[in-house]
């Protein structure tokens, strides 16, 4: 389980984050929405150990972060960002075996590679495997990340140990099909005692994936809610500063948002 | 070619070769020893055989002068090569060498200061430094001013190439005006050690300074075979390494020191030597992989092959005199350098700037 416990964070006299504390739900898909600015990628940073913050604690499984020793926390839980490039050409396959590198001392066991296998079978890269890595397009480069944080927190490899994979505006350069693909990836992850922790830009895509949604406004959490649907509109249009109306897909039902500036 | 083989294999391969340059370099010179002479003073010298009389001076030349000598060249060879391998992992960028981020230079100022302000009197600042002075000022400097261009060019988790450059072209330039004031204002036999070491030389090699430069290697070199996979993790940036447990700035000041102290300890022994640092790793990437765990292992044997190479050029070109080492390795570095480069660039794959 991960909490965020008052965490404030300040560079100088700005506050970035204030005074924020929430929990995200186990087992589940959390989305946290906000406009640019709004102390996101911030909260990413602190709530995955890389940034300390100001005031405030961030807990794993009731453990402070800053407790947890360097390999163990790699083991717990893995993070996915926006656009990942390598200095040196590997190949995709080695890219993958460095999620395995929190688990093993020397050489990587058979057991390492086998799960480096699987993950790049999983995402559809099992044939690009031999690959060199600057070589791949776009959502092929994304898709080996994602292979390789799912390799770093397999989950069979410690079932009982719960893992945390966060996602950091992982889309935001994929076209719909690596997006749908991604999140769908991530939403398996679900059945396996996971949890997912998603920064996404995309109100409609976070919403339609959403176990339950946070909404970001000015360093603070301004909403949360286990029913996306439930959002309303004015605070929607509020803290977008957008206009924003609910459309029914005439097929299903399912509604979705339109926006306009106003 | 060697992509077939494995990463074993190849630095079996690299192995044997070395082998074979150590014994060429030990027979061939101004005194040729063929392989049975040497041999037998190598089994003299161990006691295990009586040693004649008939030949003291060429076994005397032997194991004094040139036995030492293509230790020291073998050992600064890998120190270079290796050097060149954990600084392309720090700074995420194949363009870096010892000579580029300033280290190389720093040193030859930190010697060149105690050369000509050490001296031999009590008075003088490197005097409780006693026989350890050159090495450890110029350690001293080699940091800082490595340190400088780091720091200068890493922001944000990234190494900026631009920044880089810059910041290596003005610390070099500064430790050379540095360097160019203290010859000038040097009396004559300063000056030309200065000078002298400033191209680089095995000539003064002996079995004191080889053992230093070698335990130390040695030391440097075990530390940094365990963080392969670590400098592999750093490929992905700092942050994502971070995500890997590793913890990057730690893991950056280690290598920064531990390179630091091989490359200004070699370079206080035998000057400065150009481009072994910057053709090592790449010549490695091309035949095999970028994959640190084989370059670190891989660099260390390249990098003695090649200079055991190039000492025996040295001897030979101008026979009975010898030429500077780092006359030789600028002069075949870089236009190999330049072949790699147009290599890539017609393969399609430069990636100097990523």
């Amino acid at each position: 389980m991960v909490e965020v416990h008052g965490v404030s964070y300040r560079v100088g006299s700005t506050r970035i984050l204030e005074d924020v504390s929430l929990r995200f739900r186990p087992g589940r898909f959390n989305v946290v929405v906000g406009p640019n600015g709004a102390g996101k990628s911030t909260l990413l940073r602190i709530v995955t150990g890389l940034l300390r913050p100001t005031a405030g604690e961030v807990h794993y499984d009731g453990r402070p972060v800053s407790a947890w020793p360097g390999d163990a926390l790699a083991r717990r839980r893995a993070v996915l960002s926006q656009h990942v490039e390598l200095a040196f050409p590997l190949p995709a396959e080695d890219v993958v075996l460095m999620g395995r590198y929190p688990h093993f001392g020397g050489a990587p066991r058979a057991h390492d590679r086998a799960i480096v296998d699987r993950a790049l079978d999983l995402v559809g890269m099992a044939d690009k495997r031999a690959q060199s890595y600057p070589t791949l397009s776009g959502g092929e480069k994304q898709k080996v990340q994602l292979a390789r944080v799912l390799a770093q927190i397999w989950n069979e490899d410690a079932p009982r140990e719960p893992k945390t994979l966060f996602l950091d505006e992982p889309t935001a350069s994929l076209d719909v099909h690596y997006t749908i693909h991604l999140l769908d990836v991530a939403k398996e992850l679900l059945q396996r005692d996971c949890t997912v922790i998603a920064v996404l830009h995309d109100l409609n895509v976070a919403f339609q994936y959403a176990d339950a949604v946070f909404v970001m406004e000015a360093g603070r959490v301004a909403a949360e809610t286990d029913e996306p649907r439930s959002i309303e509109r004015d605070l929607l249009e509020r803290v977008f500063s957008v206009r924003a109306r609910r459309v029914a897909d005439p097929e299903t039902g399912d509604g979705f948002w339109r926006f306009g500036l106003s | 070619m060697l992509r077939r083989l494995s990463a074993g294999q190849v630095h079996l391969l690299l192995g044997l070769a070395l082998a074979g340059a150590v014994v060429a370099s030990a027979s061939i010179g101004a005194f040729s020893f063929p392989p049975g002479r040497m041999l037998s003073y190598l089994m003299q010298a161990a006691g295990w055989m009586a040693p004649s009389p008939d030949d003291a001076l060429d076994r005397n030349v032997f194991l004094t002068l040139r036995l030492p000598r293509v230790l020291l060249c073998g050992i600064t060879g890998a120190v270079l090569g290796v050097s060149g391998t954990l600084m392309q992992g720090l700074f995420r960028n194949p363009i870096v060498e010892p000579g580029l981020a300033g280290t190389s230079s720093g040193a030859a100022l930190g010697a060149a200061l105690v050369f000509v302000l050490g001296g031999k009197s009590v008075m003088s600042f490197t005097h409780p430094l006693g026989s350890l002075a050159v090495p450890l000022v110029a350690f001293a400097c080699a940091f800082a001013a490595t340190l400088v261009v780091y720091k200068l060019s890493a922001s944000f988790g990234k190494v900026n190439v631009f920044t880089l450059l810059l910041a290596g072209i003005a610390i070099n330039a500064m430790c050379s005006a540095g360097t160019g004031f203290l010859s000038y204002i040097a009396r004559d036999p300063q000056a030309r050690n200065i000078t002298f070491w400033n191209l680089g030389t095995f000539t003064t090699a002996d079995w004191r300074g080889a053992t230093v430069v070698a335990a130390l290697f040695l030391a440097c070199f075990l530390w940094s075979v365990r963080y392969g996979k670590a400098l592999n993790a750093l490929m992905l940036g700092e942050d994502e390494a971070a995500f890997l447990g590793i913890d990057p700035q730690r893991l950056i000041l280690r290598l920064l020191v531990v390179n630091t102290l091989m490359v200004s300890v070699a370079t206080a022994m035998v000057g400065v030597i150009a481009f072994v640092g910057l053709i090592v790793p790449h010549v490695l990437r091309m035949l095999k992989s970028s994959d640190y765990t084989f370059l670190i292992p891989g660099s260390a044997l390249l990098g003695a092959l090649l200079m055991e190479l190039v000492d025996v050029l040295a001897r030979l070109v101008i026979k009975p005199a010898e030429l500077p080492i780092g006359i030789i390795t600028a002069l075949i570095g870089a236009p190999l350098f330049l072949w790699i480069l147009l290599r890539e660039q017609r393969a399609g794959h430069v990636e100097l700037y990523g």
